[in-house]
């Protein structure tokens, strides 16, 4: 204490100019910034921050993404609530049950599927065989519960709703099928071959599918559309057919029937509020429409369609998770880095930091000033970071398609990954608690050396022996 | 000595160096534990793939198969190289049972169980019947009737949260429906004019749990003969999709595939001139690797793309290494002044601080792998009881068809990252080193410098 007292007075003795202890105190502080700031060795601990930032946020948003996409896939392909009929058991008059829920508040508008499975001949010569799944299907109301029109290949732009009548010889019957079932996806670049897509509409084809009675039922129809959603599970194997045909041959006696009743939300419903309503129309419906047990109204599934599907995405948040965590716990390097660096800079600059300090900068400013530069460099590192992060995910497809091209590797397939383009939404969430915990982890490890600093004595650093 | 000497006083007293071994052993204990169970996963999906079709594969895509696969069978049996040789026939159908009024769409695979069995490792995958596969479509409840093996996922709810499957002391009498499209050997529908389908019915005599997702939830395994009439590839000419190979013990894989398939050129060319030559064409000749591709990329490419990132965050142990070292050095210049100024020369200096930081590389990757090991041997206990505590598992059971989480250590895997780490760590090392061999004495050793 009596020596840095005594090294200002001798400075304020023979620097006229350093006339208050103000200008000491500002000169120690250019000069500290000095010493940091012209270190290049920060750039290092910068460009680590900037890589982990930059990695962890592209991990989240690839996955939040992936998991984002599912459920609008789910949303798309099956509406917002989804009524499913117990096994072996089917809706009928659903006409009426559908004017029940289009006539509440919560509902947009319904729509009634028939389901089944099937085996799909591709016309003559072919030989090609498939396994189906078949929907039976209302066209026009379907397209207003999910955005089925603008899947379809032919009558995307269309301004009146789809039909499904074909050619006579195939007693008017006319069907849609995903593109997977009449085309494969290129194997080195993932695309499909519109040319023979196109092709295939008109094309006449055998269904055959299994009845109750284990009579097998075959319908000819002509291909009148191509559904490409993106969404290999829904494009693989899908068939529409209109809901009366498909009734008519597996329930010949029951008449309009269907097994999924699709729903889609007024705009700002809670679906929450909405499965209460429609749980509520339903067991009216089903009580005296119907007359179904209270038991069939039990194993009736009414759902939304993300509850559906919640337990695979669970796995997904899970295995994003574990990803997360592994990445995090490597990243955690990066606050050994920082602390390495910022340690190495308060040892080999320790005789600058005891002259700062004689100047008159207090330990607590020093200390201050090495934990502000953790917080700078994390917070110039997590800036940068997060814009790579943003670029790499909002470009990754270009990204994929550039090593697919000269490298010859297909990273992304849609029949692994389910979609046909990589999911590319940036989730902001996640960037801003990365960025802030990139900021923090810097600062973490700039905090032992700034303590490191702060103690320095400069009576024993710059003493003369 | 005092190569070795310094660089353990250096190692001992400088806490500094535990931190960057410490970098080392947190990254390599990473990447021991996530490489083990990613490199597990991926080879016990191979070998999965492996056991399911055999070493080698003659077939078609289409399903319309090929004809005189008798003949090249025959032709197969003489060769020494080859164990054992088995037809099959492929195909979809629709498969209903009675009383629910459901069907689902499967895969119908005919095979000749004694010849699979011998060609791949089928019998492995059954319940009731793995140790006499040639009954495997004899029913135990009424061997008079027809059998038929289903993949195990096919089964509602014989698999528990745990992921174990449960079985009865005998199959259950289920009868089902196959219902498929027989085609001619043009690829028509062979009963054009009429139902257009045959159907059969069939009861269920086994599962078969091969481990593979997609052939567990969709296939149905008929005995040949049945499934070749269904499919309509009997007659006069016989067809089959394709023919499973298992060759001889020491025959090299890429050997045997290249026999089979000049024998199979050889084949193709001498019947040439027959009626039904045309569908020799789409034969192909593959190894089971190469047939089952399409499943076992996107793994190995996860793989790699898993060992990319990690490389990538490796990077910053570098860079540890190479703050800590510069630091160190910087600190030791009087060391270096003494040592080169009683003739010890630059490169043996260098040689020193190599010594140093393989010395930290060392102790960090043992020590990460010793840890690494040490959590794998651990890594199923653990996730029994974070199930049996809070029902947590690192994969759900019930959605993934993984059993035990794999933690058999390679060796060679491990010896690897040991052997990268301490080239990480000299890396890092190299540049503080080369700079601290570079100093000369009579700058680091002046009264102003000490």
């Amino acid at each position: 204490m009596h020596n840095s007292i005594g090294i200002r007075r001798i400075l304020n003795d023979n620097y006229n100019f350093f006339s208050t202890e103000q200008s000491m105190k500002q000169l120690s502080l250019f000069l500290c910034l000095k010493y940091l700031g012209g270190k290049k060795i920060l750039l290092l601990s910068i460009a680590a921050v900037a890589m982990s930032c930059a990695l962890l946020i592209t991990v989240s948003s690839l996955f939040t993404g992936f998991i984002g996409a599912i459920e609008n896939s789910a949303d798309e392909h099956l509406g917002d609530i989804v009524i499913g009929a117990p096994a072996a058991m089917t809706i009928s008059k659903y006409d009426r049950l559908i004017s029940s829920l289009e006539a509440s508040d919560y509902i947009e508008a319904a729509t009634a599927v028939l389901s089944g499975q099937g085996l799909l001949h591709l016309g003559k010569g072919t030989g090609d065989v498939r396994a189906a799944r078949i929907w039976g299907i209302e066209p026009a109301s379907r397209s207003k519960v999910t955005p089925f029109a603008n899947l379809l290949i032919k009558h995307k732009n269309g301004t009146e709703p789809p039909t499904l009548t074909a050619a006579d010889d195939t007693d008017g019957i006319a069907g849609f099928v995903g593109i997977g079932v009449v085309a494969r996806p290129d194997d080195v670049t993932d695309e499909y071959d519109f040319k023979q897509v196109n092709a295939s509409i008109g094309r006449r084809v055998f269904l055959t599918t299994g009845t109750r009675e284990l009579k097998p039922k075959t319908i000819k129809f002509a291909i009148a559309d191509v559904v490409f959603s993106g969404v290999h599970e829904f494009d693989k194997d899908f068939v529409y057919l209109p809901i009366d045909v498909l009734a008519d041959k597996l329930y010949p006696s029951q008449g309009k029937v269907a097994d999924m009743i699709q729903i889609r939300l007024s705009d700002g419903a809670s679906p929450e509020s909405a499965l209460a309503v429609v749980r509520g129309i339903w067991r009216n419906f089903a009580q005296k429409e119907l007359g179904w047990s209270n038991y069939a109204i039990l194993l009736t599934k009414i759902n939304t369609s993300r509850q559906m599907q919640a337990k695979l995405l669970a796995e997904y948040k899970k295995q994003m998770g574990m990803l997360m965590l592994i990445f995090g716990v490597v990243s955690a390097g990066v606050v050994l880095l920082i602390f390495c660096i910022f340690y190495l800079i308060v040892i080999t600059k320790q005789k600058d930091i005891a002259v700062v300090k004689s100047c008159g900068l207090s330990s607590a400013s020093v200390g201050t000033l090495f934990l502000v530069f953790g917080f700078v460099t994390g917070f110039i590192g997590s800036g940068l970071g997060v814009v790579i992060g943003y670029l790499f995910t909002k470009n990754v497809n270009y990204v994929e398609r550039l090593i697919s091209v000269v490298f010859g590797l297909k990273l992304w397939k849609s029949s692994t990954y389910m979609f046909t383009r990589i999911p590319n939404q940036v989730n902001w969430e996640s960037v801003i608690w990365i960025g802030v915990a990139a900021v923090f982890a810097a600062a973490a490890g700039a905090l032992i050396p700034a303590i490191a600093a702060a103690t320095v004595r400069p009576v024993k650093i710059l003493r003369y022996e | 000595m005092y190569k070795f000497i310094l660089p353990l006083r250096y190692f001992l007293k400088r806490r500094i160096t535990h931190l960057a071994a410490a970098a080392v052993a947190l990254c390599v204990f990473i990447v021991v534990v996530v490489m083990t169970v990613m490199n597990g996963l991926v080879s016990e999906f191979k070998d999965k793939n492996h056991d399911f079709v055999g070493d080698c594969i003659v077939g078609t895509d289409s399903l319309v198969g090929f004809c005189y696969y008798e003949d090249f069978l025959s032709e197969l049996q003489k060769h020494k190289f080859v164990q054992a040789a088995s037809p099959v026939v492929k195909g979809f159908g629709l498969l209903t049972q009675p009383g629910t009024g459901q069907n689902i769409g499967v895969e119908i695979i005919g095979i000749e169980p004694v010849g699979f069995c011998e060609a791949t490792k089928f019998a492995q995958t059954l319940y009731y019947h793995k140790d006499k596969p040639s009954d495997v479509f004899s029913p135990t409840y009424n061997p008079a009737l027809a059998g038929c093996v289903v993949g195990i996922d096919m089964i509602s709810g014989s698999r528990d949260g745990a992921g174990k499957y449960h079985h009865g002391p005998e199959p259950l009498q289920i009868e089902l429906m196959i219902i498929c499209f027989p085609l001619t050997a043009r690829g028509a529908l062979a009963k054009a004019g009429t139902d257009l389908v045959n159907s059969k019915t069939v009861y269920y005599s086994d599962d078969s749990h091969t481990g593979l997702v997609k052939v567990d939830a969709r296939t149905i395994y008929l005995e040949f003969k049945l499934a070749r009439e269904l499919l309509g590839m009997a007659g006069a000419t016989p067809r089959a999709s394709a023919i499973h190979i298992k060759f001889a013990e020491g025959t090299r894989l890429k050997a045997g595939v290249g026999k089979i398939k000049k024998m199979w050129n050889d084949f193709a060319e001498t019947y040439a001139d027959r009626q039904y030559a045309n569908l020799l064409k789409n034969v192909t000749v593959q190894s089971w690797l190469d047939y089952r591709r399409g499943s076992i990329a996107p793994m190995e490419k996860e793989q790699t793309m898993l060992i990319l990132l990690f490389a990538m965050l490796g990077i910053i142990t570098v860079f540890i290494i190479f703050v800590v070292f510069y630091m160190i050095i910087s600190h030791k210049s009087k060391d270096i002044g003494i040592l080169k100024s009683v003739g010890v020369s630059r490169i043996a200096v260098l040689q020193l601080f190599v010594v140093f930081a393989a010395l930290v590389g060392t102790v960090g990757a043992l020590t990460g792998a010793g840890a690494g090991c040490v959590f794998l041997a651990k890594i199923n206990d653990m996730e029994d009881w974070l199930f049996e505590r809070f029902g947590w598992q690192l994969w759900d059971r019930t959605v993934y068809a993984i059993g035990d989480i794999p933690n058999d250590i390679e060796w060679q895997v491990l010896a690897v990252i040991i052997g990268a780490a301490v080239l990480a760590a000299l890396a890092g090392a190299f540049f503080p080193g080369l700079r601290g061999s570079s100093k000369q004495p009579v700058e680091v050793l002046q009264v102003s410098q000490l």
